[in-house]
């Protein structure tokens, strides 16, 4: 079964080098750092690689107070039944497909964030971000807290007869224990955030440039799967503009192979 | 005494097999059905799906036929590489498509006339901008107009909605407005996709211009005349089939060669009377009763 995984996931990469190849030959490696992407003239992902990059980051620093508090609190300060219910509650939100999220971000959330900052529109890398640590939450809180349970629990009682508070234990004892662990959910919430496809797609803006101060995140942009999502049936088969979506499909694969792979690392030293 | 169990099994196991392959299973495939695949344009789509209802309903039998959304670049890409039977489209061949897929022979059937409108904010058009002028639209997709107060609108920035580049609407809109059909706007706020997406965003918004078949408007969304000179051309059917209307384009079903079987047959209900009916009930303008029109690409 290893053996079969591998090989997908070898088969994959090869035909998306393969695909690939001549976008590059063509554009080099400006290909990855100029951002002009116009079908028939330039192929610049550098628009892509920046939008989905900032996505995600915003997700993070959004949501991560959020998700390892909530991780830490039902880990530590909640009685055994309402963690199974929290438990069980984020494990079905993890499973919500990505376009349930997106029409909900469309009809609500975009317009909250229009209104809220005054925007003359909603749809920016701001929302995508937004969006996205909303759904990754339940996957960081779910991942985290299994990390924080599998510290044993002499190390609690000895912190606890040591003399230290609750939360002095907490803070001192048992997080310092599961930060491999919770390194490791970070790393797998990143990468299902980097190749969710539709609901960045619906909320982005679908600009393929990079922000005038390119900290401006309250204008639109494009991320690497919603330009693939709205450009790839247009291209199917062969010519240098499918040769560009498979670029970018490759520039995608790597990213999240790296970043599972260390995700699954960290998460190993820490399996129950 | 153990060989002999172990080829006892053995020789059941090729007997079976033996029988197996010598069954008739074409009864099996007998349920699979005939499919007409019809994928491209989402300004042709409501056209070809209601057709596609009544065209089956009509017919009975066991095909099947599904309606795919996408775009007109997806429907060109689609038929040429035959996966699809027929694609819809709203707009012309590319150069780049007609040298693409010479080998594919593509035909055109044109089945419909439409229009492309400027579509406004329905706070813009009520604010007072009714109709504007080439010059004046291309200012705003360049940039160089910012506020609709500029054009005699509200005190409110222009949300320029742009479409994505193989889009039907964009070619037709771009055509005329920036002078080349894969022209860039600069000014883009936003892009989006299908007729359904770009109306919904100018819903939403109280002060977004964007490019919309003339089918689409609603309360929401509302289309501005074009103004040339003294006269505005407003976007009316009339206007549509005469031709003053400027961005007045045909809907076209487009096949790999000459359409045959359950294409065929489609293609010609979509062009006789009972389509020409959904035709005119979907908003769009049926073309004339003569029309046998078809182009085929060299």
């Amino acid at each position: 079964m290893a053996a079969l995984s591998v090989v997908c996931a070898g088969t994959i990469f090869l035909y998306l080098l393969r695909e690939s190849a001549p976008v590059f030959f063509a554009e080099g490696s400006g290909f990855l750092t100029r951002s002009d992407w116009w079908v028939g003239e330039s192929y610049g992902a550098g628009s892509m690689i920046f939008g989905s990059f900032m996505v995600t980051g915003i997700a993070l620093i959004i949501i991560l107070p959020f998700a390892l508090g909530g991780a830490v609190f039902t880990s530590e300060f909640l009685s055994p039944r309402w963690r199974l219910v929290i438990k069980s509650v984020m494990e079905l939100l993890a499973g919500v497909p990505g376009i349930v999220y997106g029409l909900l971000g469309m009809s609500m959330l975009a317009v909250w964030v229009k209104s809220g900052f005054g925007l003359i529109d909603g749809n920016t890398i701001f929302t995508a971000g937004l969006l996205l640590g909303i759904m990754i939450l339940p996957t960081i809180i779910t991942l985290s807290e299994d990390a924080l349970r599998s510290v044993p629990g002499e190390y609690r009682e000895t912190a606890l007869a040591l003399g230290l508070t609750r939360i002095e234990m907490v803070w001192s004892t048992v997080i310092p224990q599961a930060v491999p662990g919770i390194i490791g959910a970070i790393f797998l919430g990143m990468g299902r955030a980097m190749g969710e496809t539709i609901a960045v797609m619906l909320v982005i803006g679908g600009l393929d440039k990079i922000p005038a101060p390119w900290f401006d995140v309250f204008q639109a942009g494009q991320s690497i799967p919603s330009k693939l999502g709205r450009e790839a049936a247009e291209a199917i088969g062969s010519g240098l503009h499918w040769n560009a979506l498979m670029g970018l499909g490759l520039t995608l694969f790597l990213v999240v192979m790296t970043l599972s792979m260390a995700g699954n690392m960290f998460l190993k030293r820490v399996r129950m | 005494m153990y060989i002999c169990k172990y080829s006892k099994k053995w020789v059941c196991l090729l007997v079976l097999t033996l029988v197996f392959m010598t069954r008739d299973f074409s009864l099996l495939w007998a349920g699979e059905r005939e499919t007409l695949r019809i994928v491209g344009s989402t300004t042709v789509l409501p056209i070809a799906s209601r057709a596609a209802e009544q065209f089956k309903a009509l017919k009975g039998g066991t095909f099947r036929i599904t309606v795919n959304a996408g775009g007109s670049g997806v429907g060109v890409n689609s038929v040429a590489g035959r996966r699809a039977d027929i694609g819809m489209i709203s707009r012309e061949l590319s150069d780049g498509e007609r040298r693409r897929f010479r080998d594919s022979h593509l035909t055109l059937h044109q089945v419909a006339r439409d229009g492309v409108v400027c579509a406004v904010s329905s706070e813009v058009y009520e604010g007072g901008v009714r109709a504007l002028t080439k010059q004046q639209i291309s200012d705003i997709y360049r940039g160089r107009l910012t506020n609709w107060q500029e054009v005699g609108g509200p005190d409110r920035r222009i949300v320029v909605v742009d479409k994505e580049r193989h889009r039907g609407t964009r070619h037709v809109f771009m055509k005329y407005i920036l002078g080349n059909a894969t022209a860039r706007a600069p000014a883009a706020r936003l892009v989006t996709g299908s007729n359904n997406e770009e109306q919904a965003k100018i819903a939403q918004s109280d002060g977004a211009i964007g490019m919309l078949s003339v089918a689409w408007l609603n309360e929401d969304v509302k289309g501005t005349g074009i103004r040339e000179g003294d006269r505005v051309i407003e976007p009316t059917r009339e206007h549509i089939v005469s031709g003053d209307f400027p961005m007045a384009r045909s809907l076209v079903f487009l096949t790999a060669g000459e359409p045959k079987g359950l294409a065929r047959e489609f293609i010609a209900f979509v062009l006789g009377p009972k389509g020409r009916r959904i035709i005119e009930n979907s908003g769009y303008t049926p073309m004339p009763a003569t029309t046998t029109a078809q182009v085929t690409t060299p």
